[in-house]
């Protein structure tokens, strides 16, 4: 086992078939996940980056290869509640990952299918509402509740699993940006705070601006790996595999094909107006 | 110039004369031309979707009316099924209604409605793929083995089939990718090139209401609190800044540079708006501390 990694991915294969077709999905694939890090996974549709993530926690089994959770490997079946006890999944549809009627027995569930005390469970039920910010509503109806507001349920419910790393599956695709921004923030606090680690799969760059890694993914292969700053700066690779290039490295890109004197490794809006500022007055103006 | 749709005083109650009675749309008015392309932004719960299911009586005004062409569209009820189909609706996440078994018969189905069949009903969808760049070899595809972003091309293909002279989407991009993304704009854009169409579009996306509508109409709890061209709503920040909305992100660089005393002296919405406006400034060589 590589020291402090929470997940090793070992030269991974899947497929799907079916009667008439074989599609391999992913191939060959390898990946290490370190303890409390904040990994955003980015990648078009078909790009392979959902089922990686169905990989992860043993939803989806390799035809070839290995995944390691904490050292488990997840074809074991004696250890599958323990696997998917340590990595929680968020989907991208709310509405599909609720199923009770309140709020905090939503939340339970997953508790108490753990066999823990009463106490225990309201200790832990509590705790993850307040994580999310949600405790105030914990006696409401989810169905009353806003997109953010009930995916940040959806999020509790595995936090309240006490797991070492959530992933995520676009789970602000079908949000509002605000609720796009409530969520954000909500992982990125668990993940300072709780020390949970975090794979964030998305196509929103902006989403992935305080991530310490970014991996783009492309034909079930890695196709970048690096910091978010020079990902998102390589607005030629992202074009080849069909991502959006952040609109602000798009500006300073343009103005730099205009003939301006810019440094196009910025992203924030504040570094591109210091930026852009710094053109000017280097022209003396 | 009469409008091609009039809205009026338009006020959708819901749950009528019980404790939860609200209004989701609440007096809203205004009026859209022909070949307009009019893009509605507001929070969830902003009562936008309400108000779009009333423009082609999906459902009915609790009061006010709405104008087609200069009729009430509600004046001869048993008519609203042709009001349907000269005005239609794209709701948000369309594949999902998707059910036939193949994409032609998918896109047949609305057309077919109209009454629509034999050779007629076939060069309608002959004409609407080649338009919207739909290969042939799709047609005798299940719909249900493309992608995502393909089975949404297919949904609203089958409402632009029927030919409507205003076309409504409730978020059309919502959820897609990038390239998905570009391709369904394409659509919007070419069917609207073609037919001299009127658009109105909801979407949370700035940068592409920036791109594509000549007028933005900003709802927040059920109200009306501007209608007006694209420069003019994102020029009004601190309106959008009130209820919660974004601006597009060229335009919150500008607003920076602006606190930190750069000269701007006009709003930049897009990204080839800056460009030409950083240009001239330079050219101008204008000195500023």
């Amino acid at each position: 086992m590589i020291k402090d990694s929470i997940i090793e991915v070992k030269n991974v294969t899947f497929e799907y078939s079916n009667s008439e077709k074989t599609k391999t999905v992913i191939e060959n694939f390898s990946l290490n996940i370190v303890r409390g890090s904040f990994t955003v996974i980015l990648g078009h549709n078909g790009s392979g980056k959902s089922t990686l993530a169905k990989l992860l926690n043993g939803l989806y089994k390799p035809d070839s290869g290995d995944v390691l959770v904490d050292g488990i490997n997840t074809k074991d079946e004696k250890y599958e509640l323990e696997v998917k006890r340590r990595v929680g999944m968020v989907f991208q549809n709310p509405d599909n990952q609720l199923l009770a009627s309140v709020v905090e027995e939503d939340v339970a569930f997953g508790p108490e299918n753990l066999g823990l005390s009463p106490q225990e469970i309201r200790n832990r039920v509590d705790s993850s509402l307040k994580a999310v910010d949600m405790y105030d509503f914990r006696k409401n109806a989810p169905h009353h509740l806003s997109g953010g507001q009930k995916q940040r349920i959806a999020i509790a419910g595995i936090i309240a699993m006490e797991p070492e790393c959530i992933v995520l599956d676009e789970p602000t695709a079908m949000l509002d940006p605000k609720g796009r921004k409530e969520i954000i923030k909500t992982i990125e606090k668990l993940n300072k705070e709780k020390n949970i680690t975090v794979i964030l799969i998305t196509h929103f760059m902006e989403e992935a601006q305080n991530a310490d890694r970014v991996i783009v993914m492309n034909d079930g292969a890695v196709y970048a790996d690096d910091t978010p700053i020079n990902v998102f700066s390589d607005a030629q690779m992202l074009k080849n595999v069909g991502l959006d290039v952040p609109q602000t490295t798009e500006l300073l890109l343009s103005l730099k094909n205009s003939g301006f004197n810019v440094d196009t490794k910025n992203i924030s809006i504040e570094e591109t107006a210091d930026t852009i500022l710094k053109a000017f007055h280097s022209e003396g103006i | 110039m009469q409008p091609i749709l009039e809205v009026k005083n338009l006020t959708h109650t819901y749950d009528e004369s019980t404790p939860f009675s609200f209004d989701a749309v609440n007096d809203v008015s205004f009026s859209v031309f022909q070949g307009e392309i009019i893009g509605i932004i507001g929070h969830t719960g902003s009562g936008k979707s309400t108000l779009v299911q009333h423009l082609n009586g999906l459902i009915k005004p609790s009061s006010g009316k709405i104008l087609y062409n200069g009729t009430d569209i509600w004046e001869k009820p048993k008519e609203i099924k042709k009001i349907r189909s000269e005005i239609g609706l794209v709701f948000q996440y369309p594949e999902y209604q998707l059910f036939e078994e193949t994409v032609y018969k998918d896109i047949a189905f609305g057309p077919k409605n109209m009454g629509l069949d034999g050779e007629e009903l076939d060069k309608r969808i002959r004409d609407i793929c080649s338009l919207l760049e739909i290969n042939n070899e799709y047609l005798d595809k299940s719909p249900f083995d493309l992608s995502g972003g393909e089975k949404r091309r297919i949904a609203i293909a089958g409402v632009m089939a029927m030919n409507p002279k205003v076309i409504i989407f409730d978020e059309p991009i919502a959820g897609l990718d990038p390239i998905g993304r570009k391709s369904v704009i394409k659509m919007i854009e070419d069917y609207r090139k073609r037919y001299n169409a009127t658009v109105i579009i909801i979407s949370h996306n700035m940068e592409d209401m920036a791109q594509l509508a000549d007028k933005l109409l900003v709802m927040n709890k059920g109200k009306l609190i501007k209608f007006d061209t694209v420069a003019n709503v994102f020029g009004d920040d601190q309106t959008l800044k009130s209820i919660g909305l974004n601006v597009p992100i060229v335009t919150k660089v500008f607003s920076n540079l602006k606190e930190k005393g750069f000269p701007v002296s006009k709003k930049i919405f897009t990204i080839e708006d800056a460009v030409s406006y950083l240009l001239e400034l330079k050219e101008r060589g204008e000195h500023f501390a």
